[in-house]
């Protein structure tokens, strides 16, 4: 079981979201999408920001979660800390799928 | 940006062009970071390399996900390689007569007080000035595409290693949209002919545009480029290529690599 949601940037690139719950918490989260990122190795500290994340999280206080964790320096093209979180949320409102 | 200083940000350098052989997709990956890091370095001037591809394949954006973006069983089953360069983006499908690619390897104080945004249309604007000579209506659409009046007609993609910009563009030149459509996820659900024609609307490739060959288009590009810059031959030399070799072992051509987003 797990859970899949995306979410296009009027004007920028689509973020994509993928993860399972356990115990209410996001886990085993993977973040991909057509944006551009530098360096490229923040992506991980992105999706480590989503790992073990309240699923009945608000999206402002998800939206926080990811914006912290992102060193100064970062450029995020295309895509942003609220943009993943909307994809976050429209993964859980489309709820757990087979696989 | 001023003209006077875009012309100056190009013109201080004395620019060499790597010309287009037929290479194998992930050797054209792997050439990209090995380029990238000699002008980094100051080993090499900056490049303008144009891409040979010697067979069909996918290639993916640096965060993309492969289950996302690839058919797989109909990708083996037209022999189509997949591969991940290191710059963001999205995924194209490849064909070696139907794409133009070229990378731009630069220092990276060329574009020294320029937002990342801003840097890929600088890197793009004398592609889309050559195009209009060549007849074509393009413009530069931001963040990272080359468009038309007749359709889209490509996208750029940057990375930045040890002190040096990459900044690769493919254009279309003539599309097999249904191959496309079976290999890419892209509006899979689509497959009926209107979405192939709606496909077909949206995109311009260049030989429909121009009717031109594809080396005729190269070869202009370049001559327009030399034109304005200066453009000297440059040189891939063995240990060169030893050095892309060894990168496709270690990293591009490793399962890990490719499938780093499964």
């Amino acid at each position: 079981m797990f859970y899949k949601g995306a979410y296009k940037t009027p004007g920028g690139k689509l973020v994509g979201v993928r993860f399972t719950q356990r115990d209410g918490l996001l886990s085993e989260v993977e973040v991909h999408g057509d944006f551009f990122l530098y360096p490229e190795d923040v992506l991980q500290t992105i999706t480590a920001a989503l790992e073990g994340a309240p699923a009945d999280l608000e999206d402002v206080a998800l939206t926080n979660r990811i914006a912290e964790a992102i060193p100064d320096g970062t450029e995020w093209l295309g895509a942003s800390p609220d943009a993943l979180a909307t994809a976050v949320r429209r993964a859980l409102e489309g709820g757990p799928i087979d696989g | 940006m001023a003209e006077r200083d875009t012309l100056d940000r190009w013109r201080q350098y004395d620019w060499q062009l790597i010309a287009a052989e037929p290479t194998e997709p992930h050797m054209n990956l792997a050439l990209d970071e090995v380029l990238t890091l000699q002008v980094g370095q100051g080993l090499r001037p900056p490049t303008l390399r144009i891409w040979g591809w010697s067979r069909r394949c996918i290639v993916l954006g640096r965060f993309q996900s492969v289950r996302n973006e690839v058919d797989e069983a109909n990708a083996a089953k037209h022999e189509v390689q997949l591969i991940r360069r290191i710059s963001g983006g999205g995924a194209m499908f490849i064909e070696p007569e139907g794409a133009i690619t070229w990378s731009i390897y630069a220092p990276e104080e060329m574009v020294k007080g320029m937002s990342f945004a801003d840097s890929y249309a600088f890197f793009d604007g004398w592609a889309v000035d050559a195009l209009r000579e060549l007849g074509v209506d393009a413009w530069y659409e931001p963040l990272n595409d080359i468009t038309s009046s007749g359709g889209k007609i490509g996208g750029a993609a940057q990375a930045r290693r040890g002190g040096a910009v990459l900044h690769h563009t493919t254009m279309a030149y003539q599309m097999n949209i249904p191959l496309m459509l079976e290999v890419l996820r892209i509006g899979q659900e689509k497959l009926s002919d209107k979405g192939i024609k709606s496909a077909e609307k949206r995109v311009g490739p260049l030989r429909q545009q121009t009717e031109l060959p594809r080396d005729v288009i190269i070869e202009k590009m370049v001559d327009f480029f030399r034109d304005r810059y200066g453009l000297e031959s440059g040189v891939l030399g063995s240990e060169d290529i030893a050095e892309a070799e060894a990168l496709v072992r270690d990293r591009f051509g490793t399962r890990d690599w490719v499938y780093f987003l499964p």
